[in-house]
């Protein structure tokens, strides 16, 4: 699963801390799906586009037979 | 308040609750945890209420989730090794201390004993002694001889059943661990 939340947040100029009080999560959280090492759950993932007013698509791909089993996927 | 300072507050009021339930057991105030345990947890409620940054969201309930699953599934591997172990150490007949006596008439005409406890090992192999006692007149034991009869049974025995307690308690612990587990399993497989 591949993410654009830095590419997002960076045309917006907004900074992982404020991102995450807006999706109310923790920092860390962002840090983790920046860097590909956490799937957010479906919830969180709306949450995302509709604060950056794109759709989901737009926001998070999905690459078959490419991942491993990450964070918040079943190993 | 920083989370930090949140988790320091619990840490803080839980000591405090559980010495004042102690104290209070041990004084006979039982008037003490009514009081102190509700406290407490209006304590712990307002500071939470204090705290300015997100305590928790669904990757860390996730992470938790996850180490609390392993936690429990390296417990109970290890939990069922050491059981078997204490336990055979414990149960197996080859591996139990053996106590023999020996009597023998003296030249006096009184009668001495002189008591052998053996540790088992391995089957075919010689019993090793672990030790002996000479108890001269057995008919009319004195203090001194009393009190070592009384500990070469209390000490030569001890190690065996010390065992037989701690197999018995980490089975009572898995047997625990699972029937918590099982309960709260019954639980989440109703609710999703």
């Amino acid at each position: 699963m591949k993410n654009r939340i830095r590419v997002l947040r960076a045309e917006r100029e907004m900074t992982q801390e404020e991102l995450a009080e807006l999706v109310g999560v923790t920092r860390n959280t962002i840090i983790s799906l920046e860097k590909g090492k956490y799937y957010p759950s479906l919830k969180l993932a709306y949450r995302i586009a509709d604060l950056f007013r794109v759709g989901i698509d737009d926001v998070f791909t999905y690459e078959r037979e490419k991942d491993g089993p990450g964070m918040g996927e079943d190993e | 308040m920083k989370r930090i300072t949140y988790i320091l507050c619990i840490l803080l009021t839980s000591a405090l609750v559980a010495a004042m339930v102690g104290w209070s057991f041990a004084a006979g105030a039982l008037l003490v945890p009514v009081i102190a345990i509700p406290l407490g947890i209006l304590v712990i409620l307002a500071c939470r209420e204090q705290v300015a940054e997100i305590i928790s969201d669904e990757r860390t309930v996730r992470i938790r989730s996850k180490a609390a699953l392993k936690t429990i599934e390296v417990l109970l591997v290890l939990g069922v090794i050491g059981t078997v172990i204490f336990a055979s150490y414990a149960y197996s007949a080859p591996l139990a201390p053996t106590v023999t006596g020996k009597m023998t008439i003296n030249d006096d005409g009184t009668r001495s004993e002189t008591l052998t406890l053996s540790q088992g090992g391995i089957p075919g192999m010689p019993e090793e002694v672990v030790r002996t006692l000479t108890i001269r007149d057995v008919d009319s034991m004195n203090e001194t001889e009393a009190r070592a009869y009384g500990l070469f049974w209390q000490e030569g025995l001890r190690l065996y059943e010390e065992s037989a307690v701690i197999a018995r308690t980490l089975f009572c612990c898995l047997g625990a661990l699972l029937i918590t587990f099982g309960a709260f399993y019954l639980h989440y497989a109703g609710k999703y």
